[in-house]
């Protein structure tokens, strides 16, 4: 699984506030590309919608062709074996070494214990942290605590990645090694979501970006330069 | 132009449910979280003592009441005075129709025993006990009746005997049937009472066990609430995440259990010496029955299976609607 779809995808909340509104919008697989937005946006329902921690209100959300919204409850656990997420605030277990954290995707799956110490150690390496997998997150720095939520969100293998805010606490030096990670992740094949507010950083980074307004798409990087190469090609 | 939506998409289901995973596995992941479980537990001592108190309380008073009945339903079916009726004859009577009603209660499959005592066995044993043998032997005619002691067979209910006897008074030379059930009666209604109370009791107490249980684990399940957010998002199963809070319930039964058994024992021992010299009068000995292993087991297996119901219980609601990243 890779290519995602939103097809006028509605999320209306119980207050009655709509955080999407008739959200129509498609990622390839292998792509990579920023979602942006001020706060209240919708980049977060977004991603939300896509874990299927929420459900839409109307439209369709295709993963690979199949529609996410009917998915049985049974079926969403291994559904969200396939995508990492990775969040400002690392959801790191306080109690539990790096290393136990990183596994935990791998026990979940059930996989052998031999197996799932070579994947745990091989994501550790990725993101520069093997000589840590005995620590504690309390004893690592914030950009390491972002690393080793990385490290737990690629450990297995997900075809799709997607991160909301991982810059939101790290300095920009931190920021653009976070942003490189993820770019090396899409290198390999992973589709990847990056929700940040942080203009400056992601249009630096040369990728897709999608900006949200109240819920609707205002701007589309991709759709925008297609336009203006058919804008230019005319001119010719 | 055909929308996008509207594109089949019927096909090959990715996330369907996994097969069964490798046994091995299975088993390791078991016994990691068996063990995580109990450290839990045991690193909750004060909170896990009073569990197992509460459990223990709620288990031994319906356990105890259950040994109780069985031992008056045991003491019932040993007691020498069985249930049964004595047919009086009338005086002075023929030998032989008393032994023709005695005969034809011999196939009666409702019949225990039959004893015949005579006119004459009467008196002789009247002379010896009472102590007025002179007085009697200057009778010009024994003015006992014959007798016919009928015993009801073991099993049956004591309205049986109504049956007897109604058949019995209509019998050529019966003056009287007396029906010996009086005492009978009250330990049987006793030992019913005691039946009722006790499952009462046990179905009260169980649901009891089961909502101190499933407090618990609800009480464990919210200290490890950010870490069950953490496993939802990675995609764990609600069996993964149910797994170390029914080993949580599994410890509170077996050790409410445990300490049920003891309470019980205790209360056997100090009831006991009293219960013995109540007997004694009686000229019974008293032996207590039903502490058996069997009855240990079925109570561990009790106390189990009401921990892992609370436990569920508990998961179930709890688990469910479990937020993740406050939706």
């Amino acid at each position: 699984m890779g290519r995602i779809e939103f097809h006028q995808v509605t999320k209306r909340f119980d207050n009655g506030m709509e955080a999407l509104k008739a959200l129509s919008v498609s990622f390839d697989e292998g792509s990579m590309c920023f979602l942006t937005g001020h706060s209240g946006a919708g980049k977060s329902t977004f991603l939300k919608l896509l874990l299927r921690l929420a459900i839409p209100t109307r439209g369709q959300i295709l993963i690979n062709g199949v529609n996410i919204v009917q998915l049985a409850q049974r079926r969403l656990p291994y559904y969200r074996q396939g995508i990492g997420a990775v969040f400002q605030d690392h959801h790191l277990l306080a109690h539990r070494t790096v290393y136990e954290n990183v596994a935990l995707p791998l026990r979940v799956a059930g996989m052998r214990e031999r197996d799932l110490a070579r994947r745990v150690r091989a994501a550790l390496s990725r993101v520069g942290l093997l000589e840590k997998e005995r620590l504690y997150p309390r004893h690592l720095s914030t950009g390491e605590q972002q690393r080793v939520g990385i490290a737990r969100a690629v450990v297995n293998r997900p075809r799709i990645l997607i991160a909301d805010e991982p810059t939101g606490n790290l300095d920009p030096a931190l920021s653009q090694d976070i942003m490189r990670l993820f770019e090396q992740f899409n290198e390999v094949g992973t589709t990847v979501i990056v929700a940040s507010h942080d203009l400056a950083l992601i249009r630096s980074m040369g990728k897709r970006i999608i900006e949200l307004h109240n819920g609707e798409l205002r701007h589309d990087s991709l759709v925008a330069s297609v336009a203006d190469a058919a804008a230019g090609g005319g001119d010719t | 132009m055909k929308s996008p939506a509207r594109r089949k998409t019927r096909q090959a289901d990715p996330w369907g449910r996994r097969g069964f995973r490798n046994p091995a596995i299975w088993l390791t992941d078991h016994a990691m979280v068996a063990r995580d479980s109990l450290a839990f537990v045991s690193g909750r001592l004060g909170t896990s003592v009073v569990v197992w108190l509460l459990v223990g309380i709620a288990l031994a008073l319906p356990g105890g009441l259950y040994l109780l009945q069985a031992n008056l339903g045991g003491m019932m079916a040993d007691w020498e005075g069985r249930p049964g009726l004595t047919v009086y004859f009338e005086p002075g009577l023929a030998a032989e129709r008393p032994r023709a009603v005695r005969d034809s209660l011999a196939d009666d499959e409702r019949v225990a025993g039959l004893q015949l005592t005579s006119a004459e066995e009467a008196l002789t044993e009247f002379q010896r006990f009472s102590g007025i043998s002179d007085a009697l032997a200057h009778l010009d005619r024994n003015p006992l009746p014959a007798s016919l002691r009928v015993t009801l067979a073991e099993g049956l209910p004591v309205e049986t005997l109504d049956d007897l006897a109604e058949i019995l008074t209509g019998r050529e030379g019966v003056d009287d049937v007396s029906i010996e059930r009086t005492w009978m009666e009250r330990v049987q209604a006793m030992t019913e009472a005691v039946r009722r109370l006790g499952m009462l009791l046990a179905l009260l107490f169980s649901v009891g066990a089961v909502l101190v249980t499933a407090t618990s684990v609800r009480l464990a399940i919210e200290a490890r609430l950010d870490e069950l957010r953490v496993m939802k998002l990675v995609g764990a199963t609600q069996a993964y995440m149910r797994r170390p809070f029914l080993y949580f319930g599994l410890y509170y039964g077996l050790g409410g259990a445990l300490v049920g058994s003891m309470l019980i024992s205790a209360l056997l021992l100090f009831l006991e010496p009293p219960l013995a010299r109540l007997m004694g009068s009686y000229g019974e000995s008293l032996s207590i029955s039903g502490l058996t292993p069997f009855f240990f087991a079925q109570l561990l297996l009790l106390g189990a299976a009401l921990g892992v119901g609370g436990a569920l219980l508990a998961a179930r609601q709890r688990l469910t609607d479990l937020d993740v990243l406050g939706n």
